[in-house]
Parts: structure tokens; sequence; C-alpha cells
């Protein structure tokens, strides 16, 4: 798969080392083409947003490699150098902890606007408050700090702050996990249609809902590995590993729907 | 009938919390109002839901039950939230201290907040368990060890010496969870406790709730934006928009036949996962920020059954349209039925 936009080969990560070692990522592969959108599933710890910071070039595999568009990110020992840096973007898992606790949602969009490089002061912020309102938050959220926002409302500015930057990967921690269902439809359809116009994406999410909307490809991941992979329609369909079956026999609701439908 | 008549059948109810305003004090003479009139039971030994949008005042609502909304710049304005022989709403600092961790428990909404990230799982945990008794260290490390067991920390032990940031997500809220249940509180409030883990944990966790419920009798409020999960495992339901309560009921009685128009469309968003792809519906227009509700009911300018009385006027409050099912829809009537 040498035409992906984004991959990940034979990488593996340590935390700590002797008998606390913990083997967060081991031996795993993965790519993502353009337009694509692939689902990283598993049970909590099982390594996925170790995985995703991998991707982000935040975490140094101990072993394996990563590429972009065809390159090692790693050069000179700098993850992303110039331009790549802008076209690689990460919504954290904790949106608390990832936005700036002194800068208002509004600066923190518009920094990221201008950081890379799009028109005068003016221009980025009309530009940030278009996409923040494309994302359901009102101009006077947007100039509220992350600790007067709620969490629903921090989660929607992260992703906001990533998409400004107008990245061509983006690596998405539980985006959707603390936002009503109207949002993350509202928030579902804004990704579709960013999909639809070339970026690629990749989805952690326990929803195993919004994987199966969103994504054609899913990875299960299990103790940092892959223990199945393929089209997600397949594996949710007909899932081989016992792991995937328990995942998907656990989705809440799923009695409901089978007599819905 | 009003919201006041709410406690009809008042043996069981554990606490009561009527005409609740919270909100923020500005300057001496300028109020901003967040949640304006929260009106609900909990009663004993139950799980009820809260769900609402994003931004529409479930967690202040759960702070002010632990008495936290200071650290949110918050205070409570006006209202009441009865239990146990006193006015929650009233308390002072000194007051809380007994009740706060040991009568009440918390599980935050964000887990790494929550937690103290420069001190261990087990000094954390530890701590918690000494607060109200003196033990022996080794009855409290035994303890601990229970504890995490109990919220299916696998390797407790080496969980045991690690600081928060060193663990995924979910084993972070599972500690939050064990924490908040050291000290054996009649409630439990559990604001969105299993928000980004995978489906086996969180079904695992809500066995775990429901026992804690049923075996120890606690009561438990759980805010979740899943209106699946909250169907599996919550008895009733507050539904919350604009910082007001807009529908409470049984949790069969709100999934099947919803009494309030921002209900009924909140159920309309629900992906349906046999057609991927397919554009979801949303709510059309954006929620309302904090001040900036229209007049009259605060959900008429995105209502699909909007009528000329419903932008004038107050907001209005919740009334018991069926037994024991409130709605603050002025067209609640009309509307019974309409679920999908
Ligand atoms: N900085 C760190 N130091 C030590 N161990 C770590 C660190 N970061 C992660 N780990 C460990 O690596 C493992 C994988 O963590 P990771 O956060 O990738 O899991 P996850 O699949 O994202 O889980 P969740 O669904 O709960 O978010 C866990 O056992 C975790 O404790
Ligand atoms: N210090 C503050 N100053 C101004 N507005 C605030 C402040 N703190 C909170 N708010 C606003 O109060 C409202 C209620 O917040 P709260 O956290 O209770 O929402 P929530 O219902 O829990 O939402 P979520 O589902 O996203 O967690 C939000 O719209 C938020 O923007
Ligand atoms: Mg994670
Ligand atoms: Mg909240």
């Amino acid at each position: 798969m040498s035409d992906a936009l984004i991959e990940v080969r034979d990488v593996s990560v340590t935390f700590g080392s002797g008998s606390r070692a913990v083997r967060a990522v081991r031996q795993v592969s993965l790519h993502i083409e353009k337009g694509e959108a692939v689902g990283i599933v598993g049970e909590s710890g099982s390594g996925k947003s170790t995985l995703a910071r991998v991707l982000a070039g935040l975490q140094r595999p101990n072993s394996g490699e990563v590429r972009f568009a065809g390159e090692s990110i790693y050069q000179r020992g700098k993850a992303y150098r110039g331009e790549n840096r802008r076209l690689v973007q990460m919504v954290f898992q904790d949106p608390y902890g990832s936005l700036n606790p002194r800068i208002t949602a509004l600066s923190a969009v518009s920094e990221a606007v201008r950081v890379h490089g799009v028109g005068s002061r003016k221009d980025a912020i009309a530009k940030s408050l278009e996409l923040l309102g494309r994302m359901g938050i009102s101009e006077r959220d947007a100039g509220k700090k992350p600790r007067q926002l709620s969490g629903g409302q921090r989660q929607r500015v992260s992703v906001a702050r990533a998409l400004s930057a107008q990245p061509s990967v983006l690596l998405a921690d539980e985006p959707t996990s603390a936002i009503d269902q109207s949002a993350q439809a509202q928030l579902l359809n804004l990704f579709r249609g960013l999909l639809d116009g070339g970026l690629s994406i990749a989805l952690v999410s326990h929803d195993l809902g919004v994987i199966r909307y969103l994504t054609q490809r899913v990875y299960v991941m299990k103790d940092g590995e892959f223990v199945e992979s393929g089209l997600t329609v397949e594996v949710f369909d007909n899932p081989q590993q016992e792991y995937t079956k328990q995942l998907i026999a656990s989705i809440p609701g799923r009695e409901l729907h089978k007599a819905l439908s | 009938m009003s919201v006041n008549a709410m406690a009809s059948e008042s043996s069981d109810v554990l606490v009561e919390i009527r005409d609740l305003v919270i909100g923020i004090q500005r300057t001496r003479k300028d109020r901003l109002l967040i949640v304006e009139s929260a009106n609900f039971d909990i009663r004993r030994a139950e799980i009820l839901g809260l769900v609402g949008e994003s931004g529409s005042g479930k967690t202040m609502v759960c702070r002010s039950l632990i008495g936290t909304l200071k650290r949110r710049s918050a205070s409570i304005f006006a209202g009441t939230i009865k239990f146990d022989g006193m006015d929650l709403a009233k308390l002072e600092e000194r007051q809380w201290r007994s009740v706060r961790g040991s009568r009440i428990g918390y599980v935050p909404q964000s887990a790494l907040t929550g937690a103290n990230p420069v001190m261990t799982v087990g000094k954390q945990l530890g701590e918690a368990i000494r607060r109200n008794r003196k033990r022996k260290e080794k009855d409290v490390r035994r303890r601990v060890m229970e504890l995490l067991e109990l919220v299916h920390i696998r390797r407790p032990e080496v969980v045991y010496d690690q600081y928060p940031h060193q663990l995924s997500g979910g084993m972070r809220q599972r500690v939050m969870i064990a924490a908040a249940i050291t000290q054996d509180p009649d409630i439990v409030v559990a604001d969105e406790p299993t928000t980004g883990l995978d489906v086996t944990v969180q079904a695992e966790i809500m066995k775990l709730l429901k026992e804690i419920r049923s075996e120890l009798k606690m009561s438990v409020i759980l805010v979740s934006h899943d209106l699946a999960l909250i169907d599996e495992v919550c008895d009733r339901l507050v539904v919350m928009h604009a910082g007001t309560c807009v529908e409470v009921g049984s949790v069969s009685a709100v999934a099947r036949t919803p009494l309030h128009p921002y209900t009924i469309a909140l159920n309309r968003s629900r992906i349906d996962i046999s057609t991927p792809g397919a554009p979801l519906i949303t709510i059309k227009g954006n929620p309302p920020a904090v001040g900036e509700w229209p007049a009259g009911c605060r959900f008429s300018d995105r209502c699909d059954f909007v009528q000329q009385d419903c932008t004038v006027g107050r907001n209005p409050v919740l009334v018991e349209v069926r037994p024991n099912h409130w709605s603050a829809c002025l067209h609640a009537e009309r509307l019974g039925g309409t679920s999908e």
C-alpha cells in the first residue's frame, strides 16, 4: 500500500521498563488512503490513543516506521516538518487538557487559522466564527474560556481548532463522546462533507454506531494488537474474532434497534 | 397540577429539587442565569437519567448537589434542594464537608480534571477511605485493591502506584467511579461516567451502577448523551434544554410517548445504522447561548410544532400532563404519542 496518504508499519510503543513495562502498541501496521475514513475500536487501555498519537507524530515509537505521503515523518529527529505539520491534525480525547485555559475559544481557533497563514486577523476571526457556528457554537460562547464552557462545547471547540488548519489528515480521538445526539449528527454530517472533499480521517471511538456510520474500514484493537480488520460493514455483520463479537454484542440498545427494524 | 404536586408519593423521595436557579454574579448588579428552573425528585434506590442539549446546564445541576458550583464561579440564586432534613441550596462550606463524598458521591465529567495529577491512584483512593474513619494502613490498601477490582481494573497492583496521566482514558474514569463509592454514599452523581469508554466496559459499569442501586440501595444520577444506554439502565428520566427541565417521567413513557418537542427532535437525530452514510437529521438552528434565550418557550424558534402563544411571555414550567409524566410544552397534550 505505497499510495497510502498516511501509514504505520510494524510500530511498537512500550512505556516504562522491567516488570512494570506496559507494551501499549505491539507491531501494528495500518494505512489510510486519501478521502478515506478508518475506525479504530477496542477496549479501554488497548492502545488506541497511543496509536493515534504515533500517527500525529506526538509519540515516537520504539520501533517501526510512520510515513506521510510516502516519506518517513521523522527527519533529523523531528516529526512533521514545515507544511506537513499543518496537514496532520489531532483532536484529543480529553478536550479540557488540550485547550489553553487562558484564551477564549475564538482566539484558540483563530490563532490556529493564522498560524497556518490564512489572511488578515479580521479574515481569520470571520473564518473561525463560521467554523465554530457550523459546529453549533454561538458567537457568544466563542468568547468564553474553556472553564466557562460545558464539556461538549469544549469538545466541539477542539474539533474546530483542528479543522481550522485545513488538514489533509484528521486524527480524532473520541470526538463525539461528550456531545448530545443532535450535535453529534451535525458533526458527522460535517465530517462526511469533508471526506467528500478529500480529507482522510482516523476515528477512534467507543461508539460503534458512529464508526459504522462514518468509516469504510475498521481496525479492532486488543492489548496493543489488531485482532481483526477489514471493511466496516463486513466486520460488523460477520465478526470473525470472539472479542469483536463480544464488542458488538454489548452495544446498548441493540435489542431495541433490532426490534424496530 | 403544578410541580409542587410532584412529591405526592413522597415517602420514597430522597432529594427534592424545586425552582432551582443557578447563575454567575458577574458584577454587583449583573447576573447571568444559567439554570432557571430545575424541578425534579430523586427517589430512593433509583437510577435517574439526566439528558439534554450540550450546554443546557446538566453539569451545573450536578455540581449544585455536591456544593462545588464555586469552582465554576457559579452559585445558587434561588430554590431549594431538600435532602434528609437539610436544604443543600443553603449549606455552608463547613457543613458540606460532612455531605460531599460521604453522603453524596461524585464522578466528574472530565476524569483528568477530577483526579489529582501528582498523587498516585492508591494514595488518592486511600485518602478518600481514611477521610471518615481511621483505619489501619493494611486495611486501607486492601480496600483500595477491592475497589479497583470492583471497577474491573486489570493489574490493580501496577495501577495502585501509577499517576493519572499514565492511565488510559477509560481506566481513569473507572478510578473516579471507585473514588465516588469509597464512602458508601446515599447518592452517586455520575456526570457522563462512561463517556469515551468502550462498550464492553461501559456495559460492565452500567451493571455495576445497577448493583450499587439494588444491593447497596444507593440512588444514582446518570448524565449521558447515549439515549440507548439511558433506556437500558435508568428508571426515570429528566430532559434539560436551555437551563430548564422540559420533561420528566419514567424512561419508557419519555422514550415511547415523548411530551416535549425537544425530546422528539433529539430522538430523531439518532444514527440509523441500517443506512450508513445517509445525511443525519439534526435539530435546526443552533442551541441558544446562555442569556440569549428567546421570549416564551426557549425551544420555540427551533420547534416544528410552534404556535403563536409559544413565543411570548415567560418560559413555560413543568406540568403533569399524564400521571407521573411532566412536560413544559404548552401544547404537550397535542403531542402525545408522536414517537416513532
Ligand atoms: N504516558 C504513559 N506512561 C505510562 N503508561 C502509559 C502512558 N500512556 C499510556 N499508557 C498505558 O498504555 C496503555 C494504552 O493506553 P491508551 O491510552 O493508548 O489506551 P486506549 O485504547 O486509548 O484506552 P481508552 O479507550 O481507555 O482511552 C494503557 O495501559 C496505559 O496505562
Ligand atoms: N463561568 C461561566 N461563565 C459563563 N458561562 C458559563 C460559565 N460556566 C458555564 N457556563 C455556561 O453554562 C452552560 C451550562 O454548562 P454545563 O456545563 O452545565 O452544561 P452541560 O449541560 O453539562 O453540557 P455538556 O453536555 O456539554 O457537558 C453552558 O452553556 C456554558 O457555556
Ligand atoms: Mg484513549
Ligand atoms: Mg456537562
